[in-house]
């Protein structure tokens, strides 16, 4: 019985804490997350149709910078970091990155970068705004003083840009557009008894 | 007994971060606010100066502690925000008796569109650079323009913005500062804000009425701007004029701020005030400045940040054109200077 508890336990935790693929470093030591996927039989044109399929889908998350034309696809987005305490959440700030995709028949790269922090004060209504405009680089160190709040947002921003990265590599696979499925609304017949 | 409890623990450790993670799927309370403690010497021995709160001489005294709730459903929401203690007392104006709190912002708000919405309540004022909240404001010593200026104001005001660099806001309002006008709905106030580049926000403001028990219709034109100029340098202007009519006096002045972040935990700012109370005919005097003179303010602080923690030493020198101090034996004088060490923790 001890020993089903502890397994029990132990898969739980494992579950709810389950580990994000870290950022990484790029050649000129800025965090980067990036990856390849192969999917050998989908020629470009469809990995082409499937991306602006999700970038419509992600509609103001994801502003595109780049142009229709250009053979890596630019865009700018944000994730906000927030503290949380049970119920109660406010946030501390927002990451901004660039989201860069490119494709090739058969294959596509996409990669996360230039990650940059940008903290929340609250104005004279009560609201939280960005202090400032121009953010910090989130791999550079913040010093003794803040070096556990940076690390919470390090996290926190491995772990959107993670789930990202889950939605697009979904959204990629995907041969035609997702339906919605419209549920049937149960009827009880009142004629036949 | 001891796998028991920890197992029990553990359950209800879990419980908690898988709510937490449930909650923030849909729009949360939030919850913040701030606390704040100081001590101010004034080097002639008397409270010289006069700063909105921070205003007890050689004392280790308290600010307030500031609690604000949020909640946003679909397209409405709403700010609760109270304050407790002198900074948000008496500090804030509204007496109203014997109240121990004092709202500072209290309102709902609906947005109709992506571009237009309407805000009733008892909000913070939109006039000016500085705000009630030691949060939000570089320097712990206010300006003389925030001090002479609205703290609040209650009304109804819409918004529509053009573009993401353009918006505007318009509302009729009560008297400063009241929660309930006895002359009915009296002022009238309106808000451009441009963001002609990214880092660089300018803010028109114009409110215009006839206050419970003034001499004629008193007119605020305020230009609040601030500019991000660099990662580590950013500058501020607010100027102001203020204008009650049949010679009810009134003030107008320019504060200048300078701020350099030499890391994430450590700034410097710089402030620079001229203030000038107008009218030597009916004109009351404004924080000690009589009708007719002006003051100049140079105040120099530093903000040191951990997590939420900032601690702000500060260095104060006021010269006014003619005696409006006082020095250690209580003689007139045209010059006064302070020192103060503040904390605040944001949460």
């Amino acid at each position: 019985m001890k020993t089903f508890f502890l397994t029990a336990l132990l898969l739980i935790t494992v579950t709810v804490f389950a580990q994000d693929k870290p950022l990484s470093l790029d050649e000129n030591g800025k965090l980067i997350f990036y990856e390849v996927v192969d999917l050998k039989t989908v020629p470009r044109d469809s990995l082409r149709q499937r991306l602006d399929i999700f970038l419509k889908a992600e509609g103001k998350a994801l502003k595109v910078k780049s142009k229709a034309s250009d053979s890596i696809l630019q865009a700018a987005g944000k994730t906000i970091i927030r503290k949380t305490a049970l119920v109660l959440s406010r946030p501390s700030g927002e990451v901004r990155y660039n989201f860069y995709a490119e494709l090739r028949a058969g294959k596509y790269r996409f990669w996360l970068t230039d990650f940059n922090f940008i903290p929340y004060e609250r104005d004279r209504y009560g609201n939280f705004v960005p202090a400032t405009s121009i953010g910090v680089p989130l791999e550079r160190k913040p010093g003794k003083l803040n070096a556990g709040e940076w690390d919470a947002y390090v996290k926190a921003t491995t772990k959107d840009v993670n789930a990202f990265a889950a939605r697009f590599k979904t959204a990629m696979q995907q041969s035609s557009p997702l339906q919605p499925v419209l549920e049937a609304v149960p009827v009880i017949s009142t004629k036949k008894w | 007994m001891k796998l028991k409890s920890a197992l029990t623990i553990a359950a209800l450790s879990l419980a908690s971060v898988s709510y937490a993670q449930e909650a923030a799927k849909v729009a949360p309370l939030e919850i913040s606010g701030s606390v704040d403690t100081y001590f101010k010497y004034d080097f002639a021995k008397v409270p010289n100066i006069a700063t909105s709160f921070a205003s007890d001489q050689n004392s280790i005294s308290i600010g307030m502690i500031d609690l604000a709730l949020k909640k946003t459903t679909g397209k409405a929401s709403f700010v609760g925000e109270l304050s407790f203690g002198p900074r948000g007392q008496a500090g804030s104006l509204v007496p109203q008796g014997a109240e121990s709190f004092h709202i500072q912002n209290l309102y709902a708000s609906y947005a109709f569109t992506d571009k237009f919405s309407m805000t009733a309540g008892f909000m913070g004022t939109f006039i000016g650079y500085e705000v009630i909240s030691p949060v939000a404001n570089f320097n712990y010593s206010t300006s003389y323009l925030f001090s002479a200026g609205p703290f609040q104001n209650a009304g109804i005001k819409g918004s529509y913005a053009f573009t993401d660099k353009v918006s505007l806001m318009v509302g009729l309002f009560d008297d400063w500062n009241v929660y309930t006008d006895v002359n009915g709905v009296s002022h009238i106030g309106a808000q451009l804000t441009v963001s002609p580049v990214e880092g660089w926000t300018a803010y028109l403001n114009v409110l215009s009425g006839k206050s419970a028990g003034a001499v004629g219709v008193g007119t605020i034109m305020d230009l609040t701007t601030s500019y991000q100029v660099t990662e580590k340098v950013k500058i501020g202007l607010n100027a102001a004029d203020y204008t009650i009519g049949n010679s009810g006096g009134g003030y107008s002045g320019a504060a200048l701020y300078l701020q350099n972040a030499f890391s994430p935990a450590v700034s410097l700012g710089v402030r620079g005030e001229y203030f000038s109370t107008k009218d030597k005919v009916n004109g009351a005097a404004n924080l000690n400045v009589v009708p007719g003179e002006s003051v100049t303010a140079v105040t120099l602080s530093a903000n040191i940040k951990s997590g939420g923690l900032t601690f702000i030493p500060e260095v104060r020198f006021d010269n006014g054109s003619a005696d409006m101090f006082a020095k250690s034996n209580l003689l007139p004088t045209k010059s006064a200077s302070q020192f103060s060490l503040a904390l605040v923790y944001a949460f």
